[in-house]
């Protein structure tokens, strides 16, 4: 006899699972776990590197970085005054929550000087992608999505699935819009559509202009982290 | 400088969903041992980011590598669900052009479409089995 049984059950990956264990780890450490997504070149590394220099007095940071090939980014990072361990991808276009997992066993390991409860926030800054990184949870309380003049104001209708994910989205090079066609208005209009919860700030990594408001959205962040 | 490592096993994004949803499959025929798997339905929401021919291709890998090889397996893809805040227009899409067709605006909530589920198995109850009916 033949019958069929209903289930209905989400699937929850593996990915999920370890994801699930690191929140835990975040949360019990008490500090803040944050997600940067973007596509190559929007300039995740440069905002990490400002991000350090202005508050690395303040805040105790550390990231964690994936690419798919060579150190440079940490190289970057860590002569910015952040301690980072670099994940080498290889061909895998996206950060999994066992890679992070395995970065933070090396953080933590014997004669390593980070540990999760003596930081601040730990970045995690994925693979320049934005479509398979925004399937992946690493167990990050916060997720950033970085966008660029340069890439065009439709981005994120382009890509909807990373954007409604987001917590907050930064939009780059601002110093660079007489150059570009992009609307600003039109972007705000496009991401509010899709996560009208995020918080959208403008900035410049070069010029420095609108990065307070970074750091003070980060500041905020960690507290809330903090009290858990 | 630290060393840089290469690892991680979730390249192939659909296969290590292939591999989760079959471990459900598992421990849910494990309150059915006198039955044997003859099908399955996977529902594959349009915005869950998972590729419905890929996740067939690694179901089919992995059915063949299980108690249950001839299992017939079923994905049913599912449409993204929207409503649109401008207009109110309630509508569905098979892409991710996410667009109101009311209106044109992307002022959009996605109210379904998101999940990746194991919808139902179908089994056949084993005839040989004491207590069948």
């Amino acid at each position: 006899m033949r019958r069929q049984i209903r289930l209905e059950k989400k699937v929850v990956s593996e990915n999920d699972r370890l994801a699930k264990e690191l929140a835990e780890r975040f949360r019990a450490a008490g500090m803040l776990a944050v997600n940067l997504m973007s596509s190559p070149g929007a300039g995740k590394t440069s905002l990490l590197e400002e991000t350090s220099r202005r508050l690395g007095g303040e805040l105790r940071l550390a990231a964690i970085g994936g690419d798919l090939a060579t150190d440079r980014d940490a190289e970057r990072l860590r002569r910015a005054g952040m301690p980072t361990r670099q994940i080498n991808t290889g061909r895998g276009c996206h950060l999994s929550a066992a890679q992070v997992a395995e970065a933070l066993d090396a953080f933590d390991g014997p004669g390593q000087p980070i540990r999760l409860d003596s930081l601040d926030v730990l970045f995690i800054e994925n693979v320049g992608n934005l479509v398979c990184p925004a399937q992946f949870d690493l167990g990050e309380r916060r997720r950033v999505v970085v966008a660029s003049t340069p890439e065009g104001d439709d981005k994120p209708v382009k890509y909807p699935v990373v954007f409604h994910t987001a917590d907050c989205v930064v939009l780059n090079k601002t110093d660079l819009l007489e150059a570009t066609l992009f609307s600003c208005e039109a972007f705000r209009r496009y991401v509010r559509g899709l996560a009208p919860k995020a918080r959208i700030l403008e900035l410049s990594c070069r010029t420095g202009e609108g990065l307070e408001a970074w750091l003070d959205w980060l500041r905020a962040e960690r507290a809330a982290a903090k009290k858990g | 400088m630290g060393p840089a490592r290469v690892v991680g096993d979730d390249r192939l994004h659909e296969l290590s969903l292939a591999q989760a949803i079959w471990r459900q499959v598992t421990r849910e025929m494990e309150s059915h041992p006198r039955c044997r798997l003859a099908a399955l339905t996977v529902v594959v929401g349009t915005f869950s980011g998972a590729d419905p021919e890929s996740l067939e291709f690694a179901m089919r890998l992995v059915a063949e590598g299980s108690a249950w090889p001839t299992a017939e397996v079923r994905i049913r893809t599912e449409p993204v669900a929207l409503k649109c805040r401008a207009c109110g227009r309630a509508y569905e899409t098979g892409t991710l052009d996410l667009a109101c067709p009311e209106c044109g605006g992307f002022d959009v909530e996605v109210t379904g479409g998101r999940d990746l589920r194991l919808e139902s198995l179908e089994v056949v109850q084993d005839d040989e089995a004491p207590d069948s009916s």
